[in-house]
């Protein structure tokens, strides 16, 4: 039986990271282990508007193009969908120094992997990502906790301050 | 038959304070017209101008953005068009310099469906509030006014002719220059500037 609680971050918990980041926009091809968040970020309320895109390249654009009009954007996508946008990340994140912070979800993680390294998963879609965050020098912290929140102010952070990309990765479901 | 530059041309006259983000042979025609420190190539990033222009004109609602888009750019990320009708921005213009070829001037290579593919349905059919099509420099000018006063997010095809290609055996090889990969954060950080936004550290 897995205690899901051990391993999930709640959405509200994001939600309050991102406002003191001052975040004001979403852009995103939705992640399944980020339903709780993309659902919780539909409430006007927060006053953070989600733009929908049809790919993570369009994602990544528009996060910078908001950054190019002085507004704060978050890219939310899995694993495979930032496997698909690398070349608008070489793009604008590293070759134009856009920062960009992306909240990645390790989509297709099996549960036995949970309270383990990612690195050791059985499924190359999950232990691929943090070799390749590391081939392109992009910084990246792991979510696999509460104990972990913190993590979520400190990529945005580093996305700033090397005016470049960073990742938050999202290890299991966030919760509702 | 209306050419590139004389397209660009009349967008840059009309085009007031409107942030513009441009690629591809927009680009190389842009870079003849007199500077302005709201223009921005999407470059090296085929098929991200409309995107680019989107977050743009959702950060600032106050001024007109104009996307120059490429039919064969276009074409990488068509779905786009499906988040620009989603998000509706009602300063968004989407001009489409379409001469159905890639590589225009150099290589003249047949852009996919360039004899076929009816852009300004598409636009339509994803939910852009107004599609045009002009194919000389005269009609487009006269439509301006129509252009810019009508609905948005709007969508304007330009159908434009090309040059003869420039590699062939006599000049075989072109080399990128390194402007070429820093001019769009450069021009990004000069739009941020001039828009008055803040470090993004500090700020």
């Amino acid at each position: 039986m897995i205690d899901h609680v051990k391993h999930s971050v709640p959405a509200a918990a994001f939600i309050s990271a991102f406002k003191r980041c001052g975040i004001d926009y979403i852009t995103t091809v939705p992640d399944m282990l980020q339903i709780a968040l993309h659902q919780a970020l539909d409430d006007p309320a927060h006053g953070i508007r989600t733009i929908n895109c049809t790919t993570e390249d369009q994602a990544i654009e528009t996060a910078a193009g908001l950054y190019a009009g002085g507004r704060n954007a978050a890219v939310l996508v899995q694993n495979q969908g930032f496997y698909a946008g690398i070349n608008s990340v070489r793009a604008l994140g590293l070759d134009s120094g856009v920062p960009l912070f992306f909240v990645i979800g390790q989509f297709g993680r099996e549960f036995s992997n949970l309270g383990a390294d990612p690195l050791q998963s059985k499924r190359r879609m999950v232990r691929m990502l943090e070799p390749l965050l590391d081939t392109l020098e992009i910084p990246y912290w792991r979510l696999e906790g509460p104990a972990d929140s913190d993590n979520i102010e400190r990529a945005w952070h580093a996305s700033r301050e090397r005016r470049g990309p960073a990742a938050l990765l999202v290890g299991h479901f966030i919760g509702f | 038959m209306m050419m590139t530059l004389e397209a660009c041309k009349i967008l840059a006259d009309r085009r007031d304070d409107a942030i513009v983000v441009c690629t591809m042979g927009a680009m190389n025609a842009f870079d003849k017209l007199p500077a302005n420190p709201l223009t921005m190539a999407c470059v090296p990033l085929m098929g991200g101008a409309a995107s680019i222009g989107l977050g743009l004109a959702l950060a600032r609602p106050e001024r007109n953005v104009f996307v120059v888009d490429g039919d064969a750019s276009l074409l990488m990320e068509l779905g786009g068009l499906v988040a620009v009708a989603q998000a509706a921005p009602e300063n968004f213009f989407h001009f489409l310099i379409n001469n159905g070829i890639q590589f225009a001037g150099l290589g003249n290579l047949v852009t996919p469906g360039h004899a076929s593919v009816d852009f300004p349905a598409l636009a339509r059919a994803a939910g852009y509030r107004a599609c045009y099509r002009f194919a000389t420099a005269e009609a487009l000018q006269a439509a301006m006014d129509t252009v810019l006063g009508g609905a948005a997010p709007a969508f304007i095809e330009l159908v434009v002719g090309y040059d003869q290609p420039a590699l062939g055996a006599a000049n075989p090889a072109v080399e990128m220059i390194d402007a070429r990969f820093t001019r769009m954060g450069d021009e990004i950080r000069q739009i941020r500037q001039h828009l008055g936004a803040g470090d993004p550290v500090r700020d």
